[in-house]
């Protein structure tokens, strides 16, 4: 088996000491006891999905953003045809 | 209300480019709430019409303002999510979509001295009914901005369901009523 082809290994960790709100950190020991599982755990699954909302609302931004470029600056008719609406000059009868 | 966590949803060319555009707050937060948990799709129908239309304009234009139109092309490209191809599912039913109307339901589009010719009216039509077919096949809502066009297809399909087997209903969500 190639490397490319191997398990992923453990997710590394790290300690570090936070100053966390005690109110949060009062829920969080509740769920965990609730859950049967460490505080460490709780509070570990409520970064990441935390993070994964923050990842998806800079991507929803970054979207935005390309749109409000991609669109900015055009004129009615201009923004007509960038819809696939094409205007000609009207014939004259 | 359409709750954008019921994604994900295709847009029509007219859709995309006025939700894009919009400054409404509601409707901003709907988009974001949306591109939180989905990707904008799209036909490949509608990147056609887009290029095309960046093309035509960046041909008319002087050379001062070229430079601004190809930005705005590149940034549009940039934006792009996933782009569904027209595929022989699809090109069978926009085939039956296009033999039960051939014709467009409105007339060409006309704005001050400007006018779209009656070729170009069918063109856009052609490509209307690929972007529906695309929406059937994906078995997505289609969201637009063109009532007069895709709600005289989502009838047609409703009226001949045995030309669409295991297809359909067409279902459509105008951009004003995402809120």
């Amino acid at each position: 088996m190639s490397r490319r082809d191997a398990a992923p290994g453990p997710i590394k960790k790290r300690r570090t000491t936070l100053t966390l709100p005690a109110d949060s950190l009062l829920k969080a020991e509740r769920i965990a006891r609730a859950k049967k599982v460490n505080l460490s755990a709780v509070i570990s699954e409520a970064l990441s999905e935390g993070l994964r909302a923050h990842a998806a609302a800079e991507r929803s931004e970054e979207v935005l953003n390309a749109y409000r470029k991609a669109f900015a600056g055009f004129t009615h008719e201009e923004a007509a045809i960038l819809d696939g609406i094409i205007l000609e000059p009207a014939p004259r009868h | 209300m359409v709750d954008p966590a019921s994604g994900p949803f295709l847009f029509d060319t007219s859709a995309e480019s006025w939700l894009a555009r919009t400054r409404q707050a509601e409707v901003l937060s709907w988009m974001r709430a949306y591109l939180s948990r989905h990707q904008v799709q799209v036909s490949a129908i509608t990147v056609l019409e887009r290029v095309r239309g960046y093309s035509l304009l960046w041909r008319r234009t002087g050379e001062e303002r070229r430079q601004g139109i190809e930005a705005a092309r590149v940034a549009y490209l940039n934006a792009l999510g996933p782009v569904w191809p027209v595929d022989g599912a699809i090109a069978v039913v926009a085939g039956e979509i296009m033999s039960l109307l051939p014709d467009p339901p409105t007339q060409p589009q006309r704005s001050h001295h400007l006018a779209e010719s009656r070729q170009e009216r069918l063109t856009r039509w052609r490509f209307d009914q690929l972007i529906a077919a695309t929406a059937l096949v994906a078995r997505m809502p289609l969201i637009h901005n063109n009532a007069a066009d895709f709600e005289a297809v989502r009838s047609a399909i409703e009226r001949s369901p045995e030309r669409f087997p295991g297809l359909g209903p067409l279902e459509l969500m105008r951009c004003s009523s995402l809120i």
